[in-house]
């Protein structure tokens, strides 16, 4: 263990090649972050500005397999504070336990890792569901998103496969990140960079209104139950979803 | 009428069907809008706490039956709609772009025959599918009593195709559903089965019974559920407590729906389907309905308190199973890891495993959790009564009802 913190660029490829040659040279960081950490006095942050070798997500599949690349990226993704090292941790017992890793919770950094990974995918599988776009005047599907991890990437997938002859964009509103799906590719870019006039189609609230209908029909008096529906759908989503938002006042009633 | 008033009458007749489920198929998006999600997607939760997937409406409210439990009944005075097939596919379009829901579930009162019935539900999904290119998922309703070459029609255009049971029991059928018959709606379960594949609904079937409007026991409810899925390769059977809607000499008056019954009803289809339990094993003749306070598998261990502790780096996987608190990944888990190293209490955590209810039940490496004085049925079991507290209460008149 030393004391220094290593700089990475943010991306993920950035960070395997870091934790890689990290792990060769035999350094056990402090820390590993992005541009968006905030030093200390105290810290000391070295930026080793490793170039990419392009093929490394490619190498850690075939060695490793799929299921292993699959827990290390959704761990980036997440929101956990320590996620760089926790990944670090985990790449380095993969070198020793190999495809057996994902057995070994007896391990703090394969346990935490399996714990964020259900979580980021819990939180994508849910999204998936609650994503409510908005036709705009130009047709273009418009929605906006507040995840507590970086689920952008994983959304777009599959509204690509669902969606896939319309336009639409989905906004990270607390990364201010958007994605743009041209009917063949989207594309992630930074939302300051996109100048939109969010005009609602003409139709538009009909059907929002024919839907927040819908939803206040649908449950059955008799067995209200609050604290299940929270316990499905927590109320930090709510602001975006339509029918439980202040827009549908019937909702709660 | 208003396409709102219409929405509105047929969405709430439709709400007492407890299927919203949208999984078990894989279709891909050809050319259009919209694809299956294998393990389906809940798009919102209603104010009862149920999960909302689909669009789930009526075709029509109309009926020509009088079944004594359905709002829609004959001889209810009220008011009645109908939707035509563009509508359905409007709005089906436009709540799926939008990402309100993962698809239809589209079902109907009779009108006029059973088979014109069916043919209205045909060309409504014909033209969703073959007009709009929909590609989302769509569970119909069978009409019982429709032909044969319709139900084989529907069945391919479909994910998932159903008829409901309605009742336990051939008798209960009688008495309440005097139009209907139990082999119209197994004679569809039949056709399913046996046309069953990649293109003839992937997604299988499935079918409900009231709970509680008849006097059945749950030892009758699960045998019939077993059959059932013994016989026709059923993916799910729902248990709607009864809401009396209607009132009717021949129904019973509650004032709540059994809702801890048909929680209980869940948990044991739960452990037939998924945990290798038989329903001997959890309900007997001597003790035909469940413990409402105790749910079937702890109320099994306790029952047979001698299987246990089980040992957690040597039992089974269905040894395992039979653990409370111990559920199917957790025991997976536990198989293989155990491989690689000892388990102790701490890891079990780790597994996934609910130690408040498992700890009675286990030894770790022949250590048991608790005092091993109080391996015994009367402190376990007061115990466990406790941990339950999140189910709804149950309600003294639910209970005694039938037993009069
Ligand atoms: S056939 Fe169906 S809709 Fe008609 S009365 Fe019976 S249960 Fe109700």
């Amino acid at each position: 263990m030393n004391n220094n913190i290593y700089l990475y660029d943010g991306t993920f490829l950035n960070l395997l090649n870091l934790i890689s040659f990290l792990i060769k040279n035999n350094i056990k960081p402090l820390n590993i972050v992005d541009a968006n950490y905030e030093p200390t006095l105290l810290d000391k942050i070295i930026n080793l500005k490793i170039t990419n070798n392009l093929n490394i997500i490619t190498n850690i599949k075939n060695s490793w397999g799929k299921e292993i690349l699959k827990v290390m990226y959704y761990v980036y993704l997440s929101n956990e504070k320590y996620k760089e090292l926790i990944i670090y941790y985990f790449y380095l017992n993969t070198l020793k336990y190999k495809t057996n890793i994902l057995n070994m919770r007896n391990l703090k950094c394969v346990n935490s890792s399996l714990k964020i990974f259900k979580y980021v995918n819990n939180e994508t599988h849910k999204l998936k569901g609650f994503i409510r776009f908005q036709e705009l005047a130009n047709h273009v599907l418009y929605a906006e998103i507040e995840p507590t991890n970086n689920c952008l990437l994983l959304l777009s997938a599959h509204f690509k496969r669902r969606l896939a002859n319309e336009f639409w964009l989905i906004k990270d509103i607390k990364r201010n990140i958007i994605s743009i799906y041209d009917k063949k590719n989207y594309y992630l870019i930074s939302a300051s960079n996109l100048k939109m006039n969010i005009e609602l189609n003409k139709n538009e609230l009909e059907y929002e209104d024919l839907w927040c209908t819908f939803y206040n029909t649908i449950g059955i008096k008799e067995r209200r139950n609050d604290k299940l529906r929270l316990n499905f759908m927590p109320k930090k989503y709510w602001k975006h979803i339509l029918e439980v938002s202040d827009k549908n006042e019937k909702s709660n009633k | 009428m208003e396409l709102k008033e219409k929405l509105t009458i047929l969405a709430d007749a439709a709400k007492y069907d407890a299927s919203c489920s949208s999984s078990g198929s894989t279709r891909q998006n050809k050319g259009g809008i919209g694809n299956a999600a294998y393990s389906g997607i809940c798009h919102s939760f209603a104010s009862d706490g149920r999960c909302i997937s689909l669009l789930k409406i009526l075709l029509t409210n109309c009926c020509i039956y009088d079944c004594k439990y359905c709002l829609n009944r004959k001889s209810n005075n009220i008011k009645r709609a109908i939707f035509t097939p563009e509508e359905i596919c409007s709005i089906t379009m436009n709540f799926y772009r939008r990402n309100y829901i993962e698809g239809l579930f589209l079902s109907s009162g009779i009108i006029k025959n059973p088979d014109y019935t069916m043919e209205l539900i045909i060309k409504t999904i014909t033209l969703l599918r073959y007009k709009y290119h929909f590609n989302g998922y769509i569970h119909a309703k069978a009409i019982p009593g429709s032909s044969e070459y319709l139900v084989k029609k529907l069945g391919t255009l479909v994910d998932r195709m159903s008829a409901n049971i309605e009742l336990p029991t051939e008798e209960g059928l009688k008495l309440l559903a005097p139009n209907k018959k139990e082999t119209s709606v197994t004679n569809i379960m039949s056709t399913i089965k046996e046309n069953r594949n990649k293109r003839f609904t992937p997604a299988g079937s499935s079918t409900q019974m009231i709970i509680g409007a008849t006097n059945e026991t749950d030892l009758d409810i699960m045998t019939k559920s077993s059959n059932m899925y013994d016989n026709y390769d059923l993916k799910r059977v729902f248990y709607s407590a009864y809401i009396p809607v209607n009132q009717d000499k021949l129904l019973p008056t509650l004032k709540t729906p059994p809702l801890t019954r048909e929680h209980r009803l869940y948990q044991a289809d739960w452990l037939l389907r998924y945990y290798n339990f038989k329903v001997e094993d959890i309900l007997s003749n001597d003790n035909p309905n469940f413990n409402l306070l105790i749910d079937p598998k702890a109320d099994y261990a306790l029952r047979h308190l001698n299987e246990f502790p089980k040992e957690i780096n040597t039992s089974s996987y269905y040894d395992l199973l039979k653990v409370p608190g111990i559920g199917v990944t957790s025991a997976k888990r536990i198989i293989k890891s155990r491989k690689y190293f000892k388990l102790t209490f701490k890891d079990l955590k780790n597994m996934g495993v609910v130690l408040k209810r498992a700890s009675y039940f286990i030894t770790c490496n022949n250590k048991y959790f608790l005092n091993k004085a109080l391996f015994n049925k009367e402190f376990i079991e007061n115990n466990l009564v406790l941990e339950n507290h999140q189910i709804p209460k149950p309600s003294l008149t639910q209970l005694s009802l039938f037993n009069e």
